[in-house]
């Protein structure tokens, strides 16, 4: 590079070969973007020595989805990166608004289209709370139950994930196998193998069935031996441990800091699960324990979900012995009118805390329907945890965050 | 007007949230619309999203072709040495017969999963429905080895410019499975503001796989109508739509 | 339902509430001015008799009259929500001081309440849009963003008579429920 000044601050003439050959390059949007609109964007943009920038656009095989990051990079290292969102914004709260309470459960499926239950579930709960209508027990055990099969899916999918981000080609094959048995179960319950549109208003969608019962029964009869017999291929490999430990360390006081939640924050050693910190449904009743580790890098992030699928494991079978008998649905006015008012209800799902403020007027639609997603938060922690590594371990760094686009865009 | 119980209600004194005008014997609440007479539609043709600022992107620099529909008006795309003319088009030969054979059974995806479909995208690709079996399995990350690019997830209007962009940069023979009720028509998502509706208004489509998500049993039908068609192609290449297929005013 | 909570919240910050303590089910809902909430904020991370550590949500609230930032804490020494509501922000220049001092999580989510509603944060260092493409020209979930107008200059789209027809929902309700002839 030559002397020139940096290229954050200075007038680009149209003339300049730089920008004749970005021209017919046909970048889509020139990196650095002129001017720079706020402080931390002329500081990101303004290159060191040597430095240069990549962009691993919105298409990457690496991204959980449609993510553009901008990585300033010396040769290997990551020196900093900009994470550039919206290519999966759809506008999600502006149609909630626009839609009846019922339709807005529809709505919140696609957020985080691998967890969609826990992401109807705030949603759910808070209208719940704003019409003053508790579920019957059965639609909790219900709810708990298919939520909790659907976090077994979401973290198979997640290992096979953090191992393709790693290079590895086979675990996410067996990642996929998990989850299309849970899929298919879960399937026969719900009708939907994904978007799953199970939980209503006052209760869920569907009672237990044959089809159902059988594939789960099938599946928890072998699901010790089979997750075992997948990871084994993982957390006794030398290369994928040696990748992961001390890989994007975070300590407690930065992940308080950095708003994070769920097995993120339970990897640094500290204990928030709002299953037991802030209860909701019948998880009083239900014994299991929280898993957490200590050190905070990417292997404990990994190692954190990887014991969570053993205690979603327990929490299924308490479910499926406790069940009680009774209604799935509890009964409601067809035309939904909750009282004016404001709710606020979070669960703790794979990611993290998954929550919805709903703020009613007392007509049928939702005057405001805030969505939180946890993966929206934690992925400004590739930030803070990804400079100072090399390009290939960022990526492992930003997989271990566990993001999902669609919980992160809306 | 205050309803008579807006003291516990929890939203303020002030919210046009307590002055609802839907609930009975309430005044107009502060957003009321006085004239509700039907305004003429907005009719704005397809084009990508341009910059209003005149002095952002290297000073508004147009590029030369800003859409496919202009490709495709102005011909500049039937110059290209991958579609057959002449005589050819009306003989089809062994030779044309055999290549497309060869497409057909090797159609390689290009890995553009957007949102939800793309998890039946990748469970359609693994073990339990394989679209290996049909040569379909290498998903390449760069749209230069691509044939196929199976949209697979919500089109969002800032997205719309990099699919253009990775569409135009695969090279011919090229085909295009809108998978999803969002890429088919915009879904669910019809009415948002931040979304394009079905990316035939912005591309060529092949095959329509419509579901939400389809189920990878969908998408496998989908290729392999896509292989059909691949097959039957012969000597139709230079009529092939390279804008979108969506009419204008749509 | 937490009173000692609303006692402890009552004894420390009286006068700075501007709407008496709302408790309903599991959460405690304060309503202060946007000048406070640094303060505020401060108060209760810091304390150790309130230790709100945990930043759950920031949200920002068109109210149709005024803007509202809405901010949920959690904290061990309760088994309540916390909401604190910045009441009273104009809606031609929604500012707010920022609290990325002491959660740097709330970046983003306050890039995202500009990006939606145009509420400027003093004092975040990245105060861009988001979501949307960086030259966009309007606030989507302002309540006078009405669904077509900006879809019309968006890439794609063509803009059908039926999304212009849409009354926003103070208009009528969307379901028509039909009464039997009396």
């Amino acid at each position: 590079m030559t002397s020139a000044p940096p290229r954050g601050q200075q007038e680009v003439p149209s003339d300049d070969p730089r920008v004749q050959l970005d021209e017919a390059l046909g970048v889509f949007e020139p990196v650095p973007p002129y001017p720079p609109r706020t402080e931390r964007e002329a500081e990101f943009y303004t290159l060191g020595d040597g430095e240069m920038f990549i962009n691993m656009g919105p298409q990457h095989p690496s991204t959980h989805g449609v993510l553009r990051i901008v990585l300033k990079i010396d040769g290997e290292n990551v020196v900093d990166l900009d994470p550039v969102l919206g290519y999966l914004h759809r506008g999600v709260e502006k149609l909630c608004e626009n839609a009846d309470y019922h339709h807005s459960i529809a709505y919140l499926d696609p957020l985080e289209y691998i967890s969609s239950l826990f992401c109807e579930w705030p949603g759910v709960m808070a209208f719940e709370k704003l019409l003053d209508v508790t579920p019957p027990p059965r639609a909790e055990y219900l709810r708990v139950l298919s939520s909790e099969l659907n976090r077994i899916l979401s973290h198979s999918m997640f290992i096979g994930w953090m191992a393709l981000d790693l290079g590895g080609l086979t675990p996410i094959l067996y990642g996929l196998i998990e989850r299309d048995e849970i899929a298919e179960m879960l399937a026969a319950l719900t009708g939907q193998r994904l978007l799953f549109n199970y939980f209503r208003i006052g209760g869920v969608n569907g009672d237990l069935n044959h089809e159902f019962l059988s594939r789960l029964g099938d599946w928890m009869s072998r699901a010790t031996t089979q997750i075992d017999a997948n990871l084994g291929l993982l957390n006794e490999n030398e290369i994928f441990v040696r990748r992961m430990r001390g890989l994007g360390t975070m300590d407690q006081a930065t992940a308080l800091r950095m708003c994070m939640t769920g097995p993120n924050i339970r990897a640094t050693g500290i204990p928030l699960d709002f299953r037991r910190a802030h209860p909701y449904s019948v998880f009083p009743e239900l014994d299991f324990d929280i898993p957490t580790r200590d050190e905070g890098d990417c292997l404990a992030r990994y190692l954190v979900r990887v014991d969570e699928i053993k205690q979603s494991l327990r929490i299924i079978d308490q479910c499926l012995n406790q069940m009680p008998d009774g209604p799935i649905m509890a009964k409601l006015p067809r035309l939904l009118r909750p009282r004016p008012g404001r709710a606020y209800a979070a669960v703790e799902g794979p990611r993290g805390q998954y929550a919805a403020y709903v703020i009613s007027d007392g007509t049928d639609q939702p005057f405001r329907m805030r969505i939180h997603d946890p993966s929206f938060v934690h992925l400004q922690a590739v930030g803070t945890l990804m400079p100072g590594h090399l390009i290939a371990d960022a990526m492992a760094v930003m997989a271990s965050l566990d993001p999902i686009m669609g919980g992160v865009d809306k | 007007m205050k309803k008579s119980r807006a003291g516990g209600s929890g939203t303020g004194p002030d919210d046009a949230a307590a002055i609802s005008s839907a609930a009975p014997g309430n005044a107009a609440s502060a957003l009321a619309i006085r004239d509700a007479a039907v305004a003429s539609p907005i009719v704005v043709s397809n084009t990508l999203w341009q910059s209003s600022d005149p002095n952002a992107y290297l000073g508004g620099l147009e590029p030369e072709v800003t859409h496919l529909r202009e490709v495709e008006a102005s011909g500049i795309a039937r110059r290209d040495d991958a579609r057959w003319s002449g005589a050819l088009e009306v003989i089809p030969t062994k030779a044309d017969y055999v290549l497309d054979l060869i497409r057909a059974n090797s159609l390689w995806p290009l890995l553009s999963g957007l949102a939800c479909c793309a998890m039946e995208m990748m469970s359609s690709a693994t073990s339990r429905n394989d679209m290996d079996r049909w040569g379909m399995f290498p998903f390449r990350a760069s749209p230069r080895q691509a044939d196929v690019l199976i949209v697979a997830g919500t089109l969002t209007t800032k997205m719309a410019g990099p699919l253009v962009r990775l569409w135009e940069q695969m090279p011919e023979p090229k085909w295009c499975v809108a998978m999803g009720d969002c890429t088919c028509s915009g879904g669910r998502y019809k009415r948002s503001y931040a979304t394009v509706e079905g990316i035939d208004r912005v591309m060529p489509v092949d095959v329509y796989v419509p579901g939400c998500p389809p189920r990878p049993e969908g998408l496998i039908y989908g290729m392999m109508k896509l292989q059909q068609i691949v097959k039957d192609r012969r000597g139709h290449w230079p009529d092939r739509a390279v804008g979108p297929t969506v009419p204008e005013d749509v | 339902m937490d009173p000692a909570l609303k006692r402890r919240l009552a004894s420390r910050f009286g006068e700075r509430l501007t709407a008496p303590i709302h408790q309903r089910h599991d959460e405690t809902e304060i309503r202060i001015g946007p000048g406070d909430v640094p303060d505020v904020c401060r108060t209760l991370h810091d304390e150790p008799e309130f230790a709100f550590l945990v930043l759950a949500d920031l949200a920002g609230v068109d109210t149709g009259t005024t803007m509202q930032v809405v901010y949920h804490l959690w904290s061990e020494t309760s088994s309540d929500w916390l909401r604190i509501v910045a009441d009273g922000l104009t809606r031609d220049d929604p500012r707010v001081p920022s609290v990325t001092f002491l959660w740097k999580g709330a970046e983003w989510m306050e890039r995202e309440a500009y990006d939606m509603f145009g509420i400027t944060f003093e004092g975040n260092r990245d105060l861009r849009r988001i979501y949307m493409p960086p030259d966009y020209q309007s606030f989507p979930l302002r309540k006078d963003f009405f669904l077509p107008d900006d879809a019309a200059r968006s890439p794609g789209a063509g803009v059908r008579h039926m999304e212009q027809v849409h009354v926003p929902r103070a208009g009528r309700p969307a379901t028509t429920i039909r009464k039997a002839p009396a």
